[in-house]
């Protein structure tokens, strides 16, 4: 029991660590909320008048100093209430509807590349580890190629092919602009169809370190003696690839991917940018442009829990799988 | 990929159609305009047109009293008002309201909304963009007279063309008008809210409205990810109308048939520098002299060609907008309007007699401080970029070196606004009606500046003169159009034209690109009944007005 106690004291310590980065770091940013908003509606023909400025600071609650501890305690206690603020950039909307809104578009696109990716990347690195030394090796290569260049112009590339060239996929955006988003099967068909081409990006960029990762340990199982063994009890070559090699391959895979499940909130920052999605990272960057304090907090917030949230359970899974790492007696 | 998406959109509502036949290059007639505001990314549901949120209903779904038209000198268009009139003092504004206007929900407009309107905006500080102090009765239905604690003839176009009438049945049943997104908008305008969705939305005509239903029976919004796409979309034929430059827009016709171009000069395109030495500027810039040399140092004909594709237009160092304000332009200023071409000669004389001699290295330097600033942009902002690349070219020659940092947008304002900078390059704005005074007392007037390192608004440069101090006060005590504002007028001209502490660059243009063939009556250079910028508002709901599509 002392070993999750000490894990969630840990995890609690970190919370609270993030936390007040999440205050402290945004209010580093240079210029303030309401200088921008007038910049903003200056370059739409807005008011340069003082007095629209004097009443855009009324309005956000910007114009009065009070001392940074006042902010940062009431900050505090309105996060354990579960208040995150009004949105400046999205006024006058409230933060959590400005991310209500946002995460289900990024969870399910990114969520399911990177599902996608770690599945077909750990199956073709168990069969290329497998079959290592024949002409599958060099899908390692190609496909590492594919991750070391740098996303956003794999992804340009990309679009510039396939939508602007060949016109298969959308240019950009998550649906078609004419429908009302809803559960119906045009509008699930049309959001399916605007992220396939962002979902195709990721995968291609991300599979290469899976392979890799899976068809290394995949070789140094296959010298294990419970290979041998199996070998010589006389098992099926499938049987022995996927039950005693690939199976024992996979461990150090699976808890990358439940961090990477961590980062599926916040890893899609670019890719939202270059199709113009209306997820999270976009909301992010339209935060930080706006010095919108109380969204940037609040996007930082999901972040920050979902990759705690992550660790833990890998943390907490580990404990159950292997005795090894719950207590420091047992180790030989 | 366009045709397959608006299949897809004819199949399923309607609305898809507007889009789709725009497609076509306008073929045929058609009654449903789409413009491109520039947004980027969804629309967020806000039609409180006192929110700076706001995402359209100004002008088109809600009226003002009168329309001030900036773009010309022209006597204000009767709106929900019929007739204005200013008491002697210009202490008390007496307004006659139109008769026979009904609210969209068929409730009868009468004083009271205007009343109502006025005392929301003088008790809500945080709606209050105007600083209106004003005090409204509703005499009876139709006439309502507000008094003012000073002569104020200039916070009449504020009061009159930029405050939108609320309907008091609905609007005081909320107690924050200031956070009020008013999702259902009812107003007295030509146009009513359509159908809302985050990535477009729709006006529709409004049949019951006082000057007759507008022949444009639908106008759509859309969003798009930023201007390349706008671009995108004018070359598709998929947006009628946008306001921003495209490449090659001279040759518009050719390069997208059916449309036209449009430049309207509106900015005044300046390099502000931090002037005042006494409110704790630093640099070489707080001389006169070196803002002096470096505006006769500038080949503005270059500048134009290289940066702004020939677009822009001539400036006066008296900073009226040219032409619209030629009336007022001073005869008592050295050059009327800023030179096009370069003159070393004038620049070199004015260094030298200031004290200042050249170095080995060809730069002018004063005290053993060689001339060198730095010129602050926004990174992005490619037009302006290049032009401070050919003036550091241009200013070598001189024997002034300028060295151009491209800052993000945030810390470039935040260094506006506080006045830590040297030089930085930005456009001096107009106010609500075509009258330079707005703009002199927003940028030139000491009350609008404030020390370094403390905010100012917008008079960025903490410019500070009590010569045009002293005119601002009189031009607010005479009304607009009296002969005796042209001495005040001409002061400040002068004054600015000496120190100079915003350097003239060019008038800056504000392109728009519309649908020529589907729709008639746009405005044109023989007929600005309204500034033509798609985000300019009222003024886009004027042009939505007169539009009629063509083959009607």
């Amino acid at each position: 029991m002392g070993y999750y106690l000490r894990k969630l004291a840990f995890y609690l310590t970190a919370l609270w660590a993030a936390v007040t980065l999440n205050f402290v770091i945004p209010r580093m940013l240079p210029g303030n909320p309401v200088d921008i908003l007038m910049a903003k509606l200056q370059q739409r023909g807005g008011s340069v008048d003082p007095a629209a400025r004097t009443a855009y600071e009324t309005l956000l609650g910007t114009g009065g100093k009070e001392s940074f501890a006042t902010e940062y305690l009431a900050y505090l206690g309105n996060l354990l209430r579960g208040e995150l603020g009004v949105s400046v950039s999205a006024f006058p909307a409230k933060v959590s509807d400005v991310i209500g809104d946002a995460l289900p578009w990024t969870v399910v696109l990114v969520g399911l590349a990177t599902l996608i990716s770690f599945l077909l990347g750990v199956g073709l690195g168990a069969v290329v580890g497998w079959k290592r030394g024949t002409w599958l090796d060099s899908l390692v290569p190609a496909t590492t190629v594919l991750s070391a260049v740098p996303y956003f112009w794999l992804a340009l590339i990309l679009v510039a092919a396939l939508s602007s060239g060949l016109g298969w996929f959308p240019l950009n955006g998550g649906y078609d602009v004419v429908l009302d988003p809803g559960w119906d099967p045009e509008f699930i068909g049309s959001a399916i169809y605007h992220g396939t081409l962002p979902a195709l990006t990721i995968v291609i960029s991300s599979i290469g370190g899976w392979l890799l990762g899976m068809r290394n340990m995949m070789v140094s199982a296959m010298s294990e003696d419970y290979v041998l063994t199996a070998r010589a009890k006389g098992l099926t070559d499938s049987r022995i690839m996927v039950r005693y090699a690939a199976r024992n391959a996979v461990l150090p895979s699976v808890a990358g991917f439940a961090i990477s499940l961590g980062f599926v909130v916040s890893g899609s920052i670019v890719t939202e940018q270059v199709f113009s999605y209306p997820g999270i990272g976009s909301k992010l960057l339209q935060a930080v442009q706006n010095n919108d304090y109380a969204l940037m907090q609040g996007i930082f917030l999901v972040i920050t829990i979902a990759v705690l949230g992550a660790n833990l359970v890998v943390d907490l899974l580990y404990g159950l799988i292997d005795a090894r790492t719950r207590d420091r007696s047992t180790v030989s | 990929m366009l045709k397959k998406i608006c299949a897809l959109g004819l199949a399923v509502a309607l609305a898809g159609t507007a889009a789709c036949s725009g497609s076509s290059g306008g073929g045929g007639s058609r009654d449903t305009l789409v413009v491109y505001t520039g947004q980027a990314g969804d629309f967020q549901l806000n039609f409180n047109p006192y929110s700076p949120t706001q995402i359209e209903g100004i002008g088109t779904i809600y009226e003002s009293l009168f329309f001030f038209n900036i773009a010309k000198d022209q006597p204000p268009k009767p709106l929900l008002g019929t007739e204005f009139k200013w008491n002697a003092d210009g202490t008390e504004l007496a307004v006659t309201l139109r008769d026979n206007v009904t609210w969209a929900d068929g409730e009868k407009f009468t004083a009271e909304d205007v009343k109502f309107t006025l005392d929301m905006v003088a008790k809500t500080p945080a709606i209050n963009r105007t600083g209106f102090k004003g005090v409204t009765t509703a005499v009876d239905d139709t006439h309502v007279t507000i008094k003012f604690p000073e002569p104020s003839y200039m916070d009449g176009p504020q009061v009159l063309g930029q405050l939108w009438i609320m309907p008091e049945h609905i609007w005081k049943n909320y107690a924050t008008p200031a956070t009020e997104v008013n999702q259902s908008p009812v107003g007295t305008g030509p146009f009513q809210l359509g159908d809302f969705k985050a990535q477009s939305f729709t006006l529709k005509s409004n049949p019951k409205y006082w000057g007759g239903e507008p022949a444009l029976k639908q106008v759509r919004y859309l969003s798009l990810s930023g201007n390349q796409a706008g671009v995108d979309a004018l070359k598709a034929g998929s947006i009628d109308w946008q306001t921003g430059p495209i490449p090659d827009i001279k040759d518009i016709e050719k390069n997208y048939p059916g449309y036209k171009a449009i430049t309207l000069p509106l900015n005044q395109v300046a390099l502000f520098s931090c002037s005042n030495a006494q409110l704790g500027c630093q640099g070489a810039q707080t001389d006169p002299a070196v803002r002096k040399a470096i505006y006769y140092g500038m080949n503005r004909t270059q500048i134009n060609s290289l940066a702004f594709q020939n677009v822009n237009s001539e400036m006066s160092p008296g900073f009226t907008l040219q032409p619209r304000d030629s009336a007022l332009l001073s005869n008592k200023l050295t050059d009327r309007m800023a030179p096009m071409d370069a003159n070393t000669a004038k620049s070199d004389q004015i260094l030298t007699s200031a004290g200042y001699a050249k170095g080995a290295d060809g730069i002018y330097a004063k005290d053993g401080k060689p001339l060198a600033l730095t010129v602050k942009v926004v990174a992005g902002w490619t037009d302006y970029i290049t032009t401070l690349e050919t003036l550091s070219q241009q200013l070598l020659k001189v024997g002034i070196k300028i060295t151009p940092q491209q800052l993000s947008w945030n810390e470039w304002a935040d260094a506006r606004g506080r006045g830590q900078y040297e030089l930085l390059i930005d456009s001096v704005e107009q106010g609500p009606a075509p009258d330079p005074y707005y703009t002199y007392s927003y940028f030139f007037s000491t009350a609008t500046t404030a020390p370094v390192g403390q905010p100012a608004n917008p008079n960025f440069a903490r410019f500070s003169n009590p010569i045009v101090d002293n005119a601002l006060v009189e031009l607010k005590k005479t009304d607009r159009g009296n002969p005796a504002r042209q001495p005040h007028y001409d002061a400040i001209q002068v004054e600015l034209e000496k120190y100079m502490p915003y350097i003239p660059v060019l008038t800056g243009g504000i392109p728009s690109e519309y649908n020529d063939k589907a729709f008639t009556g746009w405005p044109s250079k023989d007929d600005l009944y309204a500034f033509p910028a798609v985000w300019k508002r009222p003024d886009a709901s004027q042009v939505y007005l007169k539009l009629k599509p063509a083959g009607n």
